[in-house]
């Protein structure tokens, strides 16, 4: 078989089943491309060669046996690394972790092994999952493959960057401001925040307790919907994790969009933060084809997009500070400066400030419960721009914040970005659908008949 | 240094926090820090109501 790096995982878990390529031949394929590229776009922190292709082999065997466990069985996966697994150091991209080696997997990664999926190794990010793109840290950024001058947007960067170049069908990410949905939408892939306390978080090192996410990122939107089959699930030992079960038969991907109730909340892009033109005509024509596919849509109004993102930001700055309070104190030295500016924004708010915030909480879930009871899902914008060049401090910090993510940080509500189109300059563009909390099969519909509708899941950078 | 738009001086602020050594090795990212929290705290609209309460709630203990 010739391009393998494409294929997805469930059209892996077809090729195995068929005998047309083994997990030892595709890991191989990878290591060998990761090999010949990696050096370029620095989306792997650690390379874990030996484990997979043991675990590869081991896989082989189970399939060749008729064990095969399910459609993960064999695929490798990239993790961000920030999540632990054992034996391997978990550094978040960061002086102060180069030595904290994990001793035990996060659920999240056991739940991976059960389903068989061979872990390929850590992936960059963004320092401690905030930040931005640094070059004081131990590890380059990583860089997005459609343009290797551009961000590949983060935190969760190594993740989307890998993605994207074909170095893995699967990865992780984690996304607390929106950092699974951001690479998603820079790199041209699919990325999924579900609902908070779906996927467990224990064993991924916090950013903000209340905000934390963790989620599957890859090329199509089934083998998202693959992903969190594996890896959801209610876990005990962490506090806020939900006792839900989430199943997705393949049939509800196939249902299509007919029926389908779209709020398109305008506002957020065209009065709250003006996107880029071509950001907006993209979105309009997201809307057009979903129309054509016989959904309803009309337009929704939320709470303007600053205030949601005001008070996500002052939760998301109070508990990081709270975490990484002694560290600041003692090593300013060892994190970026951009971390550093971020994570020290929380020693200027008071006690009060994070309570407010919280007591605004609730109402804002409210309101975006209310219009979720009138509609299935909203269509907002992701990010307000193309990608800008990974160089450019100035543009990344006036762009990073130009985002309609957070806010489903702040409500727990389920939201996917996905690919909608290309900038002039050949970037890709996303859409950001959301859904009703722990109502991922309706969102993944949605997202399902778009894709089935529009292909852009199909396009790959030109020089990969 | 007084923030003109944090309305405050950062730097004591700091010292206070515990950050003597940001403040004296890394003043820029001290004040843009003060800056950005000062933002945040401003797009938070004012609470209708006064008895609100904070989500999450405190975790209750059931007795059985």
């Amino acid at each position: 078989m010739s391009d393998v790096h494409w294929l997805t995982a469930a059209e892996l878990s077809a090729a195995y089943a068929a005998r047309r390529i083994s997990p030892v031949e595709l890991v191989r394929a990878l290591l060998d491309r990761i090999s010949a590229h990696d050096s370029k776009i620095n989306a792997f922190i650690n390379l874990d060669a030996t484990a997979a292709l043991d675990a590869a082999r081991e896989a082989e065997k189970e399939i060749l046996a008729g064990r095969a466990r399910g459609p993960l069985h064999g695929v490798p996966v990239g993790i961000k690394d920030i999540i632990d697994i054992a034996g391997l150091p978990t550094t978040c991209h960061s002086k102060l972790m180069l030595d904290n080696v994990a001793r035990e997997d996060a659920p999240v990664i056991a739940r991976l092994r059960a389903a068989g999926a061979i872990l390929l190794g850590k992936l960059a990010l963004h320092e401690f999952a905030t930040g931005g793109p640094s070059f004081d840290l131990p590890f380059p950024p990583a860089r997005n493959p459609w343009n290797l001058d551009h961000h590949p947007g983060g935190s969760s960067s190594g993740s989307g960057a890998a993605l994207a170049a074909g170095f893995v069908p699967l990865a992780l990410g984690t996304d607390t401001g929106g950092s699974i949905r951001n690479p998603a939408g820079s790199c041209g892939l699919v990325g999924l925040k579900p609902t908070y306390g779906m996927v467990s978080r224990r064993g991924v090192f916090p950013l903000s307790f209340t905000l934390d996410h963790v989620g599957p990122m890859a090329r199509s939107v089934r083998d998202i919907a693959l992903t969190l089959d594996a890896i959801s699930g209610h876990d005990a030992r962490d506090p806020g994790s939900a006792a839900v079960s989430y199943r997705l038969s393949g049939a509800e991907l196939e249902r299509g969009a007919h029926g389908l109730r779209v709020g398109y909340v305008r506002h957020f892009h065209e009065t709250d933060m003006i996107a880029d033109s071509q950001v907006a005509a993209a979105l309009d024509e997201v809307a057009r084809t979903l129309k054509q596919e016989g959904a309803t849509v009309r337009d929704i109004t939320l709470p303007p997009l600053h205030e949601i993102a005001g008070v996500q930001r002052v939760i998301m700055q109070a508990e990081s500070w709270a975490i990484h309070a002694a560290w600041l104190r003692k090593r300013p030295g060892d994190y970026a400066e951009s971390t550093r500016r971020k994570l020290m924004s929380g020693a200027f708010l008071s006690a009060g400030d994070y309570v407010h915030a919280q007591r605004h909480r609730p109402q804002m879930i409210d309101a975006i419960d209310a219009v979720l009871r009138e509609v299935d899902v909203l269509l907002t914008a992701n990010t307000m721009d193309p990608a800008c060049r990974i160089d450019d401090a100035e543009s990344l910090a006036r762009t990073y914040p130009r985002q309609a993510r957070s806010p489903f940080n702040l409500t727990g509500h389920p939201a996917l970005a996905m690919m909608c189109g290309r900038s002039k300059a050949g970037l890709p563009l996303s859409v950001q659908f959301v859904g009703r909390a722990h109502d991922e099969v309706t969102l993944l519909r949605a997202a399902a008949a778009y894709e089935r509708a529009t292909q852009w899941h199909t396009q790959r950078p030109p020089a990969f | 240094m007084k923030s003109a738009q944090a309305g405050f001086d950062a730097y004591a602020l700091a010292r206070e926090a515990g950050l003597e050594i940001a403040a004296s090795e890394f003043p820029a990212d001290v004040a843009a820090a003060a800056q950005a929290a000062a933002h945040a705290r401003k797009a938070m609209p004012d609470l209708d109501n006064v008895v609100a309460e904070p989500w999450p709630p405190m975790r209750i203990r059931n007795v059985s």
